[in-house]
């Protein structure tokens, strides 16, 4: 019988397969851009002559149906986005009245003041928690690309005895459920009276699994004969790693700082487990909590969900290539 | 019961092997080059040594944190599951008990259900849309990465927004009451607003009802999910289709357009030459995507505690929402060595589930390759 190939193999496999595909995907490039020359060249032969009939009628009626497709499927996805942004602007009696309305009758704009003057005593105020979010997240995200590109380094490029087996075993851990840890996890922070402090989520969240993997496959992307001239230079590994191949491979860092800054802007569980006082509340915990405590106030519950939702949007639309590119590249979104 | 876990995902022979041989052709390219750097008075023996203590310096706090949150918690969750702690007092052994009770508690056997529910509809409508979505993306018109994006944008927000917006939408007077009434409306039918996030009523009782029979809620094991379990699928599949749809369409991307040209001149139809050339060839991210959604839907913990807590009667109770509760004593005291027991029974289901799909959707696939 022929094995099946597990899980890890199938990881390895995918990523020398992404690294083989972005060469084939240049090559098309380059002959898209060829018969794009041709298709000018012939414009210009036939300008003046029957420039009309060179791109039928049913041709723009079939791009016209795609755009409506296209365009239904994106309204629909972001109806309840839209919904919920005029929703922030009506009055408290407005927003759960029946029938509701998609515009709110009076544009309250106090609505965004009042949630960002929010005040639940003991330093829990809404800038602490909009400060706590972003603090831990760009904290985190840093600290990952720094640490998991030291070791996707050592993976790609350095030969040490147990390579193999650390790599294997860091792919393994990738597939290990998260619930397995929460126990544990949530019993030594308590212990180690860690509760309540940014340490419970920068001492596991510094380096992970999933970076080193998508960092290593990205190295070992990258030619080899710039770092050969310098060892042959005599440049220490360090300087090697810190002024070659860092620099080389500026977007899959970006990508992993950017995956790793949305999870932790996102994140929910651990910040409800381990930061419990209302000063170290991030975005996520606050907004559940308030929405739980304060059932009636539905219009301020959406201008919170707003301030948590719209500062990734916007990451997101400025740097979607690299996210895009790091979720289809490893297949895996946190 | 850990050993077995990981022992399942060791790479198999013939990766390694291949691996190796790729390994020694990049190893005899450094030799050359180091024969090179050997003027600079340095024995190879020195080189290697501080090649391979560079190597540990670079990736010690990776190993330090697997070491510590990954092995260490490991063994620590073992040793939690053995005992009775309440973790202010001294842990006291319990041997298996605690696994015994997972299996006659039977709030648990009720999560397990309604979370084994959530995986297949989540799990099939999603990576059915995202494929659908991927199919309809990966025509290049102008403009077509803006529409990736345009369509991507809502999965990057958090799960604690999309379940306010879906629960402000799912209010007995919000838009969705609205909107079935609307459609309903051109149809003449009367539609009574339901509480969506409030409504026990499982499906298989709403079908028995349409015969005249009653299934009453003491058999939760035959009321099927909930209307309320249902919505939060419903909210589960939007957001998360847009993610694989992702995968997919990068998958898309690299199946040669000439494969397409030569079936449509032997006259195949749009449909044969979707259900022979695509689907057959993205097979292998169909698996990834089916046995990624299956680890995430068997693990949803955010949407229940932030929208039900379990309930209404218990119909959205899952495991992760169990093991939550019992490790911080939300309700009653903290039981830490049931809950670690609860999270290792989770985790055996998972990579048994994700290895029949392997087999399953792997199965026939071998003459692609």
């Amino acid at each position: 019988m022929k094995e099946v190939p597990s899980i890890t193999f199938r990881f390895l496999q995918e990523g020398k397969k992404m690294n083989e595909d972005y060469a084939i995907k240049d090559t098309v490039k380059d002959s898209v851009k060829d018969s794009e020359k041709e298709d000018i060249i012939d414009a210009l032969k036939n300008d003046g002559e029957n420039p009309v009939n060179s791109k039928p009628f049913s041709f723009y009626f079939n791009l016209s149906i795609k755009y409506f497709i296209l365009s239904a499927i994106a309204i629909t996805l972001f109806f309840p986005f839209i919904l919920a942004f005029f929703g922030t602007f009506k009055s408290n009696a407005e927003i759960t009245l029946w029938p509701p309305k998609i515009l709110p009758s009076k544009w309250l704009w106090e609505n965004w003041l009042i949630t960002w003057k929010t005040d639940l005593g003991r330093g829990g105020t809404f800038p602490r928690w909009l400060f706590n979010t972003a603090f831990l997240s760009i904290i985190i995200a840093t600290l990952q690309v720094v640490f998991c590109s030291l070791a996707g380094y050592a993976f790609a490029r350095l030969r040490f005895r147990g390579k193999e087996i650390i790599f294997t075993f860091m792919i393994s851990s990738m597939m290990l459920p998260g619930v397995v840890t929460l126990v544990p996890k949530y019993v030594m922070m308590a212990k180690l009276k860690l509760i309540n402090t940014y340490w419970s989520l920068i001492l596991p969240g510094a380096v992970e699994a999933f970076g080193i993997f998508l960092l290593t496959q990205y190295f070992k992307s990258i030619p080899h004969e710039l770092e050969e001239a310098c060892m042959i230079d005599g440049a220490s590994y360090f300087r090697i790693y810190r002024t070659v191949v860092l620099p080389l491979s500026r977007p899959a860092l970006l990508t992993l700082y950017i995956l790793k800054f949305q999870a932790m802007w996102n994140n929910f569980l651990d910040p409800l487990l381990y930061l419990n006082r209302v000063n170290m509340w991030t975005l996520t915990v606050a907004l559940m909590t308030f929405q739980q405590q304060y059932k009636a106030q539905w219009n301020l519950t959406l201008v919170g969900a707003m301030f948590n939702a719209i500062p990734v949007l916007v990451i997101f639309f400025f740097f979607s290539r690299y996210y895009i590119e790091g979720v289809s590249y490893s297949g895996l979104k946190t | 019961m850990t050993e077995e876990d990981t022992g399942g995902h060791k790479a198999p022979p013939v990766s390694s092997m291949k691996m190796v041989s790729k390994t020694v052709s990049n190893e005899q390219m450094k030799q050359n080059n180091e024969n090179k750097i050997l003027t600079k008075n340095r024995s190879l023996s020195q080189m290697k040594k501080r090649e391979e203590l560079a190597a540990y310096l670079f990736l010690s706090p990776y190993l330090i944190s697997a070491l510590v949150f990954t092995i260490g918690l490991l063994a620590f969750a073992f040793y939690i599951s053995l005992n009775r702690w309440n973790i202010f007092t001294l842990p006291k052994f319990a041997g298996f008990t605690n696994y015994i009770k997972t299996f006659k508690s039977p709030d648990f056997l009720r999560s397990l259900l309604n979370v084994f529910w959530y995986s297949l509809v989540v799990v099939s409508f999603q990576t059915a849309i995202a494929i659908l979505l991927a199919v309809i993306l990966n025509k290049p018109v102008p403009g077509s990465s803006l529409f990736r994006t345009l369509f991507y944008a809502p999965s990057v927000t958090s799960s604690v927004v999309i379940s306010m917006i879906f629960w402000w939408l799912y209010l007995k007077t919000g838009f969705l009451n609205l909107a079935i009434g609307k459609l309903l409306g051109v149809l003449h039918v009367a539609w009574k607003n339901i509480d969506w996030l409030n409504d026990p009523r499982g499906l298989f009782q709403l079908i028995a009802g349409l015969f005249g029979k009653k299934i009453p809620y003491s058999k939760w094991y035959f009321t099927g999910p909930s209307i309320t379990w249902m919505a939060i699928m419903f909210q589960a599949i939007y957001t998360t289709s847009p993610t694989f749809m992702i995968m997919f369409l990068a998958a898309l991307q690299n199946i040669p357009p000439s494969l397409y040209e030569s079936a449509s001149i032997d006259g195949a139809s749009p449909w044969k030459q979707f259900t022979r050339i695509t689907l057959p060839l993205l097979r292998p991210i169909i698996m990834m995507v089916v046995v990624l959604g299956t680890i995430g839907t068997l693990q949803l913990f955010d949407y229940v505690k932030i929208m039900t807590s379990g309930g209404p009667l218990g119909t959205t109770l899952v495991p992760v929402y169990l093991i939550y509760r019992e490790t911080l004593g939300t309700e009653g005291p903290i039981r830490a060595g049931y809950g670690a027991a609860m999270a290792f029974i989770l985790a055996a289901i998972i990579f048994i589930f994700t290895y029949l799909q392997r087999r399953f959707i792997e199965r026939g696939t071998e003459h692609y390759f």
